[in-house]
């Protein structure tokens, strides 16, 4: 017996096409909403990217951009041999310090022990690891008895750390060429 | 009134303190400087003309990045400033210092305490035999020619620049991971702040701005270096051009990196 | 103890980790991800195994197999999900797919299966579909009304049609479920700066994996559910079952050795740090758990399973524990490839530590959560399609 059917035989087929077929277009559609603008400008990417990376703020200056508020620092740092080191790497960066041309915060200075830590960072002989030609190396406690000074006595004490010799300098310009610098 | 300190500044730099103090300058210009002077958007450009290049992509210079491993003193200056530049959060590392020492058995130990954010102060005590050698060597990001994390990234989040810096934009990435695992340098990471993935660029928003990358800036004994290798007289340029030791790190891997070691030890991975 | 143990001070003393190395990025998820992928893939090919192959002993689990296929192909990108750092952002790998990566087709590939085994599922229920209909009320009405596509036509002519297609579905999918489950293998066998995973020999393995795993969990579930319903098992297919797991396994723990074997005997430079991980920290996951327990006795067992005449009884007992027993297998492998190569760390020196939490957002809690639901899941579409003949109201009128 031939059972009669609301449904034509290929109507479920032609439906799931038309399903298929939508899900498709709203995948296209949807797509094209939420594609960035700038997508594929230069490659597989946003191109705005590049604008958002160039945009990250700086944090960190120069030594120039410091030295130009503090000349007084400026000449000791400049005129000393360290005057590669970096102000940031001892007080902190700069945008901590000022925000639009306008002094926000101080900046930390190192204190006593920290002082010493931060020398031994560079100086310590210890670290063998330190090309000579790059740097001056010292031993502790050993530097200390060689100079006759108090085992305690920190690294600042005889060494301005703008200019590590500038004091040691002017000591001998005082005592004479061949004096030690006690 | 600030280009004329600035001017008068550059021209001389100590005859200017002495005119102050001599009170050659007015007073007056002096009390100018803290209140409207240096910004970080005008700090003095170290690369020169960089501000004048607006384009898309860097056209003028092709920039390169050499470590010198012969220099480096482990002092870890280049770790701050990354990390006060970057603010990257804690046990996270865009750069960081290695310590390799060899001793008399030819045994190699490497040791990164922090990514040597802290410095070297103390000696490693746990080696047994005599020390032969010893040196530090930073890594950073290797701005590889053919770079792994740029292929494997399924949504183009991370992408390589005209000018070929690898790059990564927070805006887009999924954080799937998979560039952590491509790449052969272990120079990425998911930034927990963002939940996005991070690495060096070579200081890309600083190098646009005509400023040197933060680690260079900083290096006291200039062992990172980074310049033009366009420009002959560079010392880039002279270093990848004359007789030097210079190699890469895994270059087995086929990523042709960017970034050159001086003096780099095969013991090096 | 001692020798061992001056190995294990001596990798101590040099164990050096890249600082970013220290954290395992892919966890849990990422091991549970190929797990279920490889569960929908093998228990889609025992499907095709009838459907196109024509086991005809297979018949009784064909449909049922499709639908656990399903149960868990819902599930597959539930831990993806949970792993992303940027979820809502996911979709922009079907929108801005990379042709690069490897990972990019995930979505593309994931998707059309998805589509192929929904749409293979819907057209051979369809005749019960349409009985279902008629005889159901209320939002089972309903929803039979959608699943059927509004059609009622069960004639000899429609379901010709059907039949053709869903030969044509069955066809394409099996190049399809291997091309899902190889191409997951591939997403690891294509990092090349980890040495353990990137082999040509990965994509392989995963996939014979997953055929184990699949029919595995066929047998598994077939077993239990009649046993806890009390229906009467067809012991052919599950003795035929048990032959493809065999033989699938055979092929599976031979390559996941010869992989391992290839590197040893070629020995360069990475074999050092995969002689350190796999007698290191991978000792207990790999060798005394995934091969000496649930890899050999399973082997053994298949075998004499296989091949020796045993009362349904014990076929009925032993062969669920060994599916079982291939379940843990697989996800232990799947850990100790996941995990484990993340473990060496690309200084080449050493190697980091990963333990699992409970109640992280990738914890133990939360893979343990992802795993049952594929089951619930399973229990609620068994409340929609019957999946044995006898339950099927038009049953006399399958032809498929």
């Amino acid at each position: 017996m031939q059972q009669e059917y609301k449904s034509k035989s290929y109507s479920h087929v032609f439906k799931i096409i038309l399903i298929l077929i939508a899900v498709l277009g709203l995948g296209v559609a949807v797509r094209a909403m939420v594609m960035p603008k700038t997508f594929g400008e230069f490659g597989h990417y946003r191109g705005s990217a590049i604008e958002d990376e160039m945009n990250r703020p700086i944090r960190n200056g120069t030594n120039a951009s410091c030295l130009v508020c503090h000349p007084y620092i400026r000449q000791m740092h400049l005129e000393g041999v360290h005057n590669t080191v970096s102000c940031e790497f001892c007080h902190g960066p700069m945008a901590d310090h000022v925000k639009d041309g306008k002094v926000i915060a101080d900046l930390p200075m190192k204190q006593g022990e920290e002082i010493k830590k931060l020398c031994l960072r560079c100086h310590n002989q210890i670290i063998r690891a330190r090309p000579k030609e790059s740097i001056k190396m010292i031993s502790m406690p050993q530097h200390l008895e060689e100079k006759h000074v108090r085992i305690d006595h920190n690294c600042n004490q005889c060494h301005n750390v703008h200019a590590p010799l500038m004091w040691v300098n002017q000591a001998k310009a005082i005592v004479g060429a061949g004096g030690d610098s006690k | 009134m600030m280009d004329v300190i600035q001017k008068e500044m550059s021209r001389d730099r100590r005859a200017f303190i002495k005119n102050v103090l001599s009170g050659t300058i007015a007073g007056s210009l002096l009390l100018v400087i803290p209140a409207g002077a240096m910004d970080l958007g005008n700090i003095p450009e170290q690369i020169t003309g960089m501000r004048d290049d607006t384009e898309p992509f860097i056209t003028k210079r092709k920039f390169a990045f050499i470590v010198d491993i012969t220099r480096c003193i482990g002092c870890g200056s280049c770790c701050v400033a990354d990390k006060n530049e970057y603010q990257v959060p804690d046990g996270m590392y865009r750069t960081w210092v290695e310590r390799y020492v060899i001793d008399d058995e030819d045994n190699v130990y490497v040791d990164s305490p922090n990514g040597g954010l802290d410095g070297y102060q103390e000696p490693r005590k746990d080696i047994p035999h005599p020390v032969r050698d010893t040196f530090f060597v930073p890594k950073l990001c290797n701005m590889c020619e053919h770079p792994s994390c740029v292929q494997v990234c399924p949504v183009g989040a991370t992408y390589q620049t005209d000018d070929g810096f690898v790059l990564i934009d927070a805006k887009r990435c999924v954080a799937c991971g998979y560039c952590i695992q491509a790449c052969p340098y272990s120079v990425r990471f998911i930034n927990p702040k963002t939940k996005t993935a991070d690495k060096c660029t070579w200081c890309y928003h600083r190098v646009r701005k005509g400023l040197l990358p933060v680690c260079v800036n900083v290096c006291p004994v200039q062992a990172r270096k980074f310049g033009d290798l366009n420009d002959k007289e560079s010392e880039v340029y002279k270093i990848l051009h004359q007789p030097h030791v210079v190699s890469i790190l895994k270059p087995g891997m086929g990523n042709k990196p960017s970034l050159h070691y001086v003096g780099l030890r095969r013991e090096v991975v | 103890m001692s020798p061992e143990h001056g190995v294990a001070a001596a990798t101590a003393l040099t164990n050096f980790v890249f600082p970013n190395d220290l954290h395992v990025h892919w966890s849990l998820m990422i091991v549970l991800y190929p797990y279920i992928t490889g569960i929908v893939a093998g228990a889609f090919i025992v499907s095709s195994l009838y459907h196109v192959f024509h086991i005809e002993s297979l018949k009784p689990v064909s449909r049922y197999a499709l639908i656990f296929a399903l149960a868990f192909v819902a599930f597959a990108t539930m831990p993806l999900l949970n792993h992303l750092g940027h979820p809502e952002r996911a979709m922009s790998m079907m929108f801005t797919p990379s042709a690069s990566s490897a990972m990019a087709g995930f979505g593309y590939i994931y998707s059309a299966y998805t589509v192929l085994l929904i749409l293979e599922i819907l057209l051979i229920y369809r005749p019960t579909l349409v009985a279902l209909k008629k005889t159901s009320t209320g939002y089972m009405q309903k929803l039979y009304g959608v699943l059927t596509l509004g059609s009622d036509n069960v004639s000899e002519k429609s379901l010709a049609l059907d039949h053709k297609i869903i030969a044509f579905l069955a066809a394409i999918g099996i190049p399809m479920a291997c091309t899902l489950h190889g191409y997951v293998g591939f997403i690891f066998g294509g990092v090349k700066a980890n040495p353990m995973w990137a082999t040509p020999l990965m994509p392989v393995i995963f996939l014979l994996s997953a055929s184990v795993s699949g029919i595995a969990g066929i047998i598994l579930s077939y077993i239990l559910i009649k046993t806890f319903t009390r229906k009467a098992l067809d012991m052919d297919c599950v003795r035929t079952l048990i032959k493809f797991l065999w033989g699938c396994f055979i092929l599976d723990f031979v390559f996941e050795m010869l992989e391992l074997f290839s590197h040893y005997y070629m020995a360069t430079h990475h074999w050092h740090q995969l002689h350190a991980l796999y007698f290191g920290p991978l000792y207990g996951t790999f060798w005394v758990a995934q091969v000496g327990i649930f890899s050999v006795i399973p082997f053994v067992a298949l075998g004499i399973l296989s091949l020796v005449k045993l009362p349904d009884g014990v076929v009925k007992f032993f062969g669920s524990i060994v599916s079982l027993m291939i379940l843990i297998q697989v996800l232990l492998m799947r850990w100790n490839v996941v995990i484990g190569g993340q473990l060496m760390s690309k200084s080449e020196r050493g190697h980091t530590v990963f333990h699992p939490e409970w109640f992280e957002k990738e914890g133990i809690l939360v893979s343990i959560i992802i795993m049952i639901l594929p089951i619930v899941f399973l229990f609620l579409l068994s409340k929609v399609f019957p999946f044995w003949l006898d339950d099927d109201p038009a049953a006399n009128k399958q032809s498929v």
